[in-house]
């Protein structure tokens, strides 16, 4: 009975510091900006005391609306061609890389030594017009001129891929290499070509892998704020963007609060799409 | 069917086999490309970041006697090594009692402790930003760190559950059967066997706090001012070769962190294993 007493008492210790944390540092301040949310404000910005949908109401004006258009379409665009490129990088490094995949691996993480607004620095150096593209573009003679690529949302979109594409490629290569090789093997055996095997053995078990690449793409990069600046030049911002400004430049914190918590149910309808997916990939197995 | 008919057909299936590897090697390239360019016109003598003008180590002097660069680079160590250190220990501690102890809510703990990972970044430092504010907190190192923590809180749980859910739970009861207490069992015998997990755990979330602008950007102070909100405002004025020469330098840091690490552990690592 002590003995039971004592483990209890030692499990809870064990568990103190992070149940703080969590409920001090992140459910707590949930609630203080969810509460923000709804306060009034003075003219000058000052929070008032009270209770209002204004701040939400103000998200759904013109201005407002097209940065939540931008962000949700770079988001899209960012996940479709993060899965596009990182579905056959983390397949060839599973089925065909052989001796050469923990190097592979390992190649894709070596960017990260660098801070990455310095990695994002040189994409704006070979995005510019007198950068390397540019010069082998004119060189090549498929353009007559140099083009203006910087400023466009082409340019973010390059650095968004590039910046989360190792996202996509490590949940999909983690479903990937577990596959028993036998059940593809079974699928030639069957009859199916190496386009049925796929579609019909690989994909579906690899879904899992996807879905969470998916999730771990999507999500963050609608709170993006720097690549959109330093590539994009400012002019496509995004909900990141929004909520710099809202706190860090206009001191606007009741609407900030209210993007801060749109931002927050976008991650939270991620999430419950995920696991709704998930749940019905894995009844179809 | 004649070997005409057949030929698009083998051509299309030979492009179809051999697509997964082109796309590999294109990726890559997409990847490496700007590093590799990057890490050249670190030695440009010239103060352009695209022409190249001749060698020079110019650009790695003026970092070095950069007074703002070291400031920060100061500040981003100092957070780097104390976030991780709380990281490492609360998520160690909540993994071990994770896997190895039963209490009610263990699953939503397990979630929640992961839960950073899906939520925005840029809320989760809005919110502690409010908070600190509306707790009337001033922003300096203590901000700094506990928004660090955040962020690197995930990864290090995940990392140490991982080992610790797959220790041989006969190793302990062995240890009990030879007559070792609780402590004695957990510190010479459970504790030794996480080491590595717990060091990947520190390494990691040092390094996540040294590279992080978004948490940063909300709960850095005055004169707390960290290495990437430096450089991000080095970049909106405009690249010189000092950004490269910066970079490159941090290559060549963690190269050495590496090697370091590795001359010293890989040699445990391999003992643990045969053990």
């Amino acid at each position: 009975m002590r003995r039971e007493r004592r483990e209890q008492l030692q499990t809870g210790l064990m568990l103190a510091p992070s149940l703080l944390l969590l409920g001090l540092f992140i459910l707590l301040p949930l609630c203080v900006v969810f509460a923000y949310s709804f306060a009034l404000r003075d003219p000058y910005g000052a929070v008032l005391p009270g209770f209002t949908f204004d701040n939400y109401k103000e998200l759904v004006q013109g201005v407002y609306l097209r940065v939540l258009a931008n962000s949700v379409s770079l988001a899209a665009w960012t996940t479709a061609l993060c899965l596009l490129l990182g579905y056959p990088v983390a397949y060839f490094i599973a089925f065909k890389a052989g001796r050469a995949a923990p190097v592979l691996l390992l190649l894709l993480l070596i960017p990260f030594w660098v801070n990455f607004l310095i990695r994002i620095s040189a994409w704006v150096v070979l995005l510019g017009r007198g950068g390397l593209i540019n010069q082998g573009l004119v060189a090549s003679g498929l353009i007559d001129e140099p083009i203006g690529m910087l400023g466009t949302v082409g340019a973010t979109l390059v650095g968004m891929v590039y910046a989360f594409l190792p996202m996509a490629v490590f949940p999909i290569y983690a479903a990937l290499t577990p596959i028993d090789r036998r059940l593809m093997e079974a699928g030639a055996d069957l009859g199916a070509g190496p386009a049925e095997t796929f579609a019909r053995v690989t994909l579906p078990l690899s879904l899992p892998g996807v879905l969470a690449a998916a999730l771990f793409v999507f999500v963050p990069s609608m709170g993006v704020f720097a690549i959109p600046v330093l590539l994009g030049g400012g002019k496509d911002i995004i909900l990141g963007n929004l909520i710099v400004q809202l706190f860090l430049e206009f001191r606007n914190v009741p609407v900030g609060a209210a993007v801060s918590i749109l931002l927050l149910g976008f991650s939270g309808l991620g999430i419950l799409l995920y696991m709704r997916a998930l749940r019905r990939v894995e009844a179809m197995k | 069917m004649t070997a005409r008919a057949k030929a698009p057909g083998w051509f299309l299936r030979r492009v179809v086999h051999g697509a997964p590897g082109w796309i590999t090697l294109l990726t890559y390239l997409f990847m490496l490309l700007p590093f590799a360019v990057l890490i050249t016109f670190a030695f440009n003598a010239g103060k352009s970041t695209v022409v190249w003008t001749g060698f020079s180590f110019r650009w790695f002097e003026k970092v070095v006697s950069n007074g703002n660069i070291l400031d920060a680079m100061q500040v981003s160590l100092i957070v780097a090594v104390a976030s991780a250190a709380v990281s490492t220990a609360i998520g160690a501690t909540a993994a071990v009692a994770i896997t190895r102890r039963s209490f009610p809510g263990r699953d939503v703990l397990g979630a929640a402790l992961a839960a950073p990972l899906v939520l925005p970044e840029i809320v989760l430092a809005v919110a502690l930003l409010m908070f600190m504010s509306f707790a009337g907190m001033t922003l300096g190192y203590t901000t700094l760190i506990i928004g660090h923590v955040l962020v690197s809180i995930p990864f290090a749980t995940l990392i140490v559950r991982a080992a610790a859910s797959s220790l041989d739970p006969r190793l302990e009861d062995a240890a009990a059967d030879l007559g070792a207490n609780e402590w004695q069992t957990f510190t010479m015998v459970t504790l030794p066997q996480l080491i590595p997990a717990i060091f990947t755990a520190f390494i990691l979330s040092a390094t996540l706090s040294f590279d992080n602008l978004v948490m940063s950007t909300f709960t850095s102070g005055v004169g707390t001012t960290t290495l990437p909100l430096r450089i991000y405002s080095m970049l909106k004025l405009g690249i010189t070769p000092e950004i490269n020469a910066l970079g490159a330098l941090m290559v060549l840091a963690n190269v050495t962190i590496l090697l370091l690490v590795m001359g010293r552990y890989l040699p445990l690592m391999l003992k643990t294993n045969r053990r």
